[in-house]
């Protein structure tokens, strides 16, 4: 017994290391001004100083966060209005909202990019617009994500029943909804929001696709960055990746203290 | 009566989210499939793209890349996803959450940001290039990032974490009794895996296949910071189509987009049939 947990221990460690090895060593290349021999030569923090003063990385890092807040803000409100009526008024069309939602799930970014563009780029007009296309194609990629996490916390929560003890007490549905469900499932929609800005924060083909280099986000930024200096592109790398894991980080912790929240429920 | 009119009024609230799901979602894929059978810069019905894309020497080369790479990442991706998930499994349990913090972790990483570390590695002047020169080490010196075996290095890596973390909660079905019995029956490791467990796993397994599949099938970022349109390849020679400088060739396009989902169904499908052969086989 002993053996089989060394050896389950082995594995883990190669593949935790393989899996670090790149991460690692693009940040170590970042740090430093040359590394040709087995260790890097000159220490320097050059790249984040002239990265973090320079307007253009400083507005695709702006542009990144605006371009995260507004789709995810309103898929959230479209999907919770949505099951909201669906669940209280229109059982029988829950199934048809469900097929809406995981479609993009199957299709994926290039396909849903083309189809957008290939519709909307000649027309005039509010639909034309680039960024409405690319909000319109966010609020739809992150979809799936959205719909899951708020679905699977209403169940949670026993809606149906929360609703009527409000409506008994006076309360609109409406009303109730909004004051009584939503705050009782706004961790569920916290780590669904999360996880779409994981995904919009890594997004690169509907970007490319639908708004080119005009909307340039960090994504861009570092493409075009690499093109022309590998050591400051790796210091953009480095702030991608950091804030991933952060908006990860954040995501297992609330999870995690659900988790906790919901078996504690049960015990007591 | 009055309380079935007052329930259309809500029909109102579920109207918004079918706007946006109609505008970005519905009409334009129905539309790309319509456009498909288009012919070009015309009005009428044609087969002549799917004719093309099944002659054309180009488009079949980027069918075949395509499915090749999505196909030999998938399968090292999930060999190596199991050889963690049962380490996982009988790992302890401090070994495991440092294991599951780093899946996590690294599942974000794909597109650009990798693609871009793996050049920094093992690129024209990467650092492992730049050691294999000084220390004279040909296989390394020589290797080239930017071809077909490279991107597929590339897939393989974002393909681990995922497939590890899909795969970790089936090997908690398989229970120590299992083991203990055909121990006692004189069936080694090799013996219980290759009879019991890869069977009691295999629908856990088919799945997430899929899911790789669809997932590299899927990949443009990559592909695209490492290859640019050098290297013929499904989503990067749909996106071709309808970006750049040329004009848009929303039909060839179109009909390009429809082989890709056909794809990705065929890879579903696929697996649900052998899943449910086995289990026919099982009975």
């Amino acid at each position: 017994m002993k053996k089989r947990s060394l050896s389950s221990t082995l594995i883990i460690i190669v593949v935790i290391v393989y899996l670090l090895i790149p991460l690692f060593a693009t940040a170590i290349y970042s740090l430093f001004a040359k590394w040709t021999d087995l260790l890097p030569e000159n220490f320097t923090v050059q790249n984040y100083v002239e990265l973090l003063t320079e307007k253009d990385f400083m507005m695709s890092l702006g542009r990144t966060i605006i371009i995260c807040i507004i789709p995810i803000f309103l898929t959230v409100l479209l999907v919770l209005l949505a099951l909201f009526a669906v669940t209280i008024y229109f059982p029988k069309l829950e199934k048809y909202v469900q097929l809406i939602c995981m479609i993009p799930y199957t299709i994926q970014g290039v396909i849903l990019s083309v189809s957008i563009i290939s519709l909307y780029a000649a027309s005039p007009g509010v639909l034309g617009n680039r960024l409405v296309m690319l909000t319109g194609a966010y609020c739809i990629i992150i979809l799936p994500y959205i719909y899951q996490g708020i679905r699977n916390s209403m169940h949670a929560v026993n809606m149906p029943m929360l609703l009527e003890a409000a409506e008994m007490l006076g309360a609109s549905k409406l009303y109730a909804f909004f004051r009584v469900i939503v705050p009782n499932i706004i961790s569920g929609i916290t780590v669904s929001s999360l996880l779409a800005v994981g995904i919009i924060f890594g997004d690169y083909v509907l970007i490319r696709n639908i708004a080119g280099t005009s909307f340039k986000n960090v994504q861009i930024y570092l493409f075009l960055t690499m093109k022309s200096s590998s050591t400051k592109a790796s210091a953009v790398f480095v702030i991608i990746m950091i804030t991933t894991f952060l908006i990860t980080l954040l995501v297992l912790y609330l999870k995690s203290r659900e988790t906790k929240h919901r078996n504690q429920k049960v015990k007591g | 009566m009055t309380r079935t009119r007052k329930n259309y009024i809500y029909l109102l609230v579920l109207l918004p989210f079918l706007v946006v799901a109609l505008l970005y979602e519905i009409v334009p894929l129905l539309m790309i499939v319509f456009n498909s059978f288009m012919p070009e810069n015309a009005i009428g019905f044609t087969l002549e793209h799917y004719v093309d894309i099944f002659t054309k020497p180009l488009y079949q080369k980027a069918i075949w890349n395509s499915i090749r790479i999505s196909l030999v990442s998938s399968l090292i991706g999930i060999f190596i996803a199991f050889l963690g998930a049962k380490a996982a499994n009988s790992a302890g349990p401090k070994m495991q959450n440092a294991f599951l913090t780093v899946l996590n972790m690294t599942s974000n990483f794909a597109g650009v940001p990798l693609a871009f570390a793996y050049m920094i590695l093992l690129g024209n002047s990467g650092v492992m290039i730049e050691f294999g020169k000084v220390y004279g080490i040909d296989a390394l010196a020589n290797f080239d990032l930017y071809t077909g075996t490279g991107l597929t290095m590339i897939y393989v890596y974002f393909q681990i974490p995922l497939s590890t973390l899909l795969l970790i909660p089936a090997f908690e079905g398989i229970r120590k009794e299992w083991m203990e019995a055909s121990t006692l029956f004189g069936a080694g490791p090799t013996t219980f895996w290759t009879q019991i467990g890869v069977p009691v796993l295999l629908p856990s397994i088919l799945g997430t296949i899929s899911v790789l599949f669809a997932n590299a099938l899927a990949a443009y970022a990559t592909a695209y910071a490492l290859l640019m349109n050098n290297y013929a390849l499904l989503p990067i020679n749909i996106s071709g189509m309808f970006v750049g400088d040329v004009t848009q060739r929303k039909e060839m396009g179109g009909a390009l987009s429809v082989v890709m989902m056909l794809l990705m169904v065929a890879a579903i499908f696929i697996n649900n049939y052998i899943a449910k052969k086995n289990r026919k086989v099982g009975r």
